[in-house]
């Protein structure tokens, strides 16, 4: 195997890499604002809006990330919406971040005891008040470990961005695979990339989750 | 099973809501455009989109976007007084894209079509696109376009080479298995290992990966089917027929000051005369 | 898009929602099989065997599912390995797959109370059996609802392997698209083909889960309403 080939390209694989961990991260933090959002709406007492929610996050959950990025793709120039490859990669992974997010926030709250939010009812805090100074530092006390495996899940989902025009390190790979004639190199030293920065993202992780348990 | 049956059902008017508004947004009438060329020139910069895994026209080596389109778009750009920004997307985001307005210009070779034709503009003709097979070196099974009866090829999908080659099956005596695929240089890579037992596209590109890989693939002569030409293409709306005619004119400026001949040459290793305008496509 | 055109196209959407079925059923069974297998081999073996399982079950976790398909469809040619598109789309399915499916039936062990496991082995039943009739049976339960949703993943993965080339719906509807000029319907028709049937099957694994979990509630042992 010429894995001198890889060295000879490691610049252009590692300015791919800055995008994929660019739009991951960004990504993770649009994802983290919708699915605070969403997991919001859900507890409204609305209908139309937890509709809309339950309706949000079956569709993002549900179709392929392939499929969705392909749609979302076409769909922004009817909405009249111009996005550059970076801004059109963050809002998709946004969004199915989002709807992610919002299944992980609603575990995260129910396992917030049901005395408090009584408790506060009984003080007379309104409602907004509630979600805002009781459950929602809590949520996201709690679902912290939860944003390092969301986290996880978009660096793996950002692999497919390329279908969006932007050259993030997989792409980057498969046009070097292509014109030196040496994909398992290539594909190999992407497997690597993201095996590298998913491992130390999943001790961060499991590190985090034994910090919030102890308190 | 019914109530399986009645919770669909129960889904459909908020499916029914969704759709409405996405169709509500499809029928909205865009803003008024202004015209594409003057935008451009104010912008100063065009955006160029192709897939670029498709040599010699458009592709990368060790990184960087070479090709015979890069070439000849970047003296265009000089023509025009604009800069030239090359964006890199799947073939099926392409054609899709440009229809969606995401860019005004396609800087990929698109065989011209009747169906094409009609529904884009194609700027002046870039190099003649005969249709012709490309094999494994030494494969002795085939020598001629006859000798693909029965045998795998593959070919990018929906494109025109497909079209021809289902129509140059119909013609032998055992069909042809057309394999499709994304990617040009996926079809040289699974010819050169035996996925397949020959790849179709056109003549230039064939050429070029022979050249580029003499001890791994050979060219299978002559041409098949309904030669035409590879053209750039833009939208068919009226505010972009003044950008395709100054792109056209600029296309057409490089061929008569020998411009082209250089380009040609460098990828060809010969020149080729082409009409000064996109002729009328025969399919 | 017309009425005509859409009609000359299904026989093609058909064929490709068939092969979408068809990988999806053979790497979803594959890859629950061989996940079982090795998490009962993780159970009882060595050290550095369940090192070993360990790391390979991360590093199929952390590996995007697009860079394990060109591994093996590109870059397996170099080593060797020349399988056509759909063999190595559902082995890297599968290969891919069991490493979650290991994990859920771990979890799905560990449910089930060692005790049991230990009146068992008292009793000097052999240790197939116990596996059988005591360590199963719970583990399934356990797992259940897990188990169900990864499958469901499974069929939303099986879009990745059109990117191989494999004939399947997402590569169907795309070869519409790009010869009908009719993209962003097509793609939106797919979007919610998709969602339709992962919709279906997620009915259908909950009502699976509630017809297994039948015994249970049955029992109505611990005071809570019955059916």
């Amino acid at each position: 195997m010429h894995f001198d080939l890889v060295i000879n390209a490691l610049p252009f694989l590692f300015k791919g890499f800055g995008l994929t961990l660019l739009v991951s991260v960004m990504g993770t933090v649009v994802g983290t604002v919708i699915g605070v959002a969403i997991c919001a709406l859900r507890w409204t007492s609305i209908p139309a809006l937890s509709r809309l929610a339950a309706l949000y996050i079956s569709y993002f959950r549900g179709v392929p990330l392939l499929v969705q990025l392909l749609v979302f793709y076409n769909f922004l120039p009817y909405a009249g919406i111009d996005l550059s490859p970076i801004a059109a990669a963050i809002c998709a992974l946004g969004m199915v971040g989002g709807a992610y997010m919002a299944e992980l926030l609603r575990g995260a709250l129910a396992a917030i005891p049901k005395g408090q939010v009584e408790a506060g009812v009984a003080l007379g805090f309104s409602p907004i008040s509630i979600g805002r100074r009781l459950l929602l530092p809590q949520m996201l006390r709690l679902a912290t470990p939860a944003m390092t495996n969301e986290l996880i899940l978009l660096v793996k989902a950002s692999s497919l961005v390329s279908v969006v025009g932007l050259a993030e390190v997989t792409r980057v790979s498969q046009t070097f695979a292509a014109s030196t004639l040496r994909p398992m190199e290539f594909y190999l030293a992407a497997g690597a990339f993201y095996l590298v920065t998913n491992l130390f993202l999943a001790y961060c992780g499991a590190r985090l989750e034994r910090k919030m348990a102890r308190r | 099973m019914i109530g399986l049956v009645g919770r669909i059902v129960s889904h459909v008017p908020s499916v029914a809501l969704g759709l409405s508004l996405f169709s509500a947004v499809l029928l909205s009438s865009t803003a008024a455009q202004a015209d594409t060329l003057s935008k451009i020139k104010a912008e100063g910069s065009l955006v160029v989109a192709t897939q670029m895994a498709y040599p010699p026209f458009d592709f990368m080596e060790n990184g960087v976007y070479v090709g015979v389109d890069k070439d000849l778009l970047d003296e265009v750009g000089k023509e025009l007084g604009v800069k030239m920004v090359y964006q890199d997307l799947p073939w099926t985001s392409v054609l899709s894209g440009l229809d969606a307005k995401k860019f005004d210009f396609v800087g990929a070779p698109i065989n011209a079509t009747k169906a094409r034709a009609q529904k884009y503009a194609f700027t002046s003709p870039i190099a003649g696109s005969g249709n012709a097979f490309i094999k494994k070196k030494d494969n002795a099974d085939i020598k001629l376009p006859a000798d693909l009866s029965g045998k795998k090829v593959g070919v990018v999908q929906a494109s025109y080479v497909q079209q021809q080659v289902e129509a140059y099956s119909a013609t032998l005596p055992k069909p042809v298995q057309v394999r499709q695929y994304a990617d040009l240089n996926q079809i040289y890579a699974d010819v050169a290992n035996g996925r397949l037992d020959a790849g179709a596209t056109s003549l230039p590109n064939v050429s070029y990966a022979a050249l580029q890989r003499p001890d791994a693939l050979e060219v299978v002569l002559p041409i098949f089917g309904v030669s035409t030409y590879y053209g750039f293409i833009a939208r068919k709306d009226p505010e972009d027929a003044s950008f395709v005619a100054a792109v056209s004119g600029a296309l057409q400026k490089i061929k008569a000051d020998g411009r082209l001949d250089v380009i040609q040459k460098k990828w060809f290793g010969r020149t080729e005369a082409l009409p000064a305008d996109m002729p009328e496509p025969l399919l | 898009m017309d009425m005509n055109t859409l009609l000359s196209y299904l026989p093609a959407l058909g064929r490709g929602l068939w092969i979408t079925l068809v990988c999806w059923l053979v790497a979803s069974v594959g890859g629950v099989a061989l996940g079982l297998v090795i998490a009962l081999v993780q159970r009882s073996a060595a050290a550095p065997l369940r090192l070993l399982i360990k790391f390979y079950i991360e590093a199929m976790r952390c590996t995007p599912l697009i860079v394990l398909l060109f591994i093996v469809y590109d870059g397996g040619p170099a080593v060797g390995v020349l399988l056509d598109p759909i063999p190595a789309g559902i082995v890297v399915l599968i290969i891919h797959g069991s490493a979650y499916f290991a994990e859920i039936f771990r979890g799905g062990f560990q449910a089930v109370p060692a005790g049991q496991i230990e009146a068992a082995n008292s009793l000097g039943m052999p240790p197939l059996a116990i596996v059988r009739r005591v360590l199963m049976p719970g583990a399934l339960t356990a797992a259940m609802p897990s188990l169900i949703n990864m499958v469901i993943n499974v069929c939303k993965e099986t879009a990745l392997l059109s990117i191989i080339t494999v004939g399947d719906l997402t590569f169907a509807v795309q070869n519409m698209a790009v010869e009908t000029f009719a993209a962003f319907e097509s793609l939106l028709a797919l979007a919610l083909g998709y969602w339709l049937l992962i919709e279906i099957f997620s009915r259908l694994g909950q009502r699976a889960e509630r017809r297994i979990n039948r015994h249970l509630r049955l029992r109505g042992a611990t005071g809570k309403g019955g059916l």
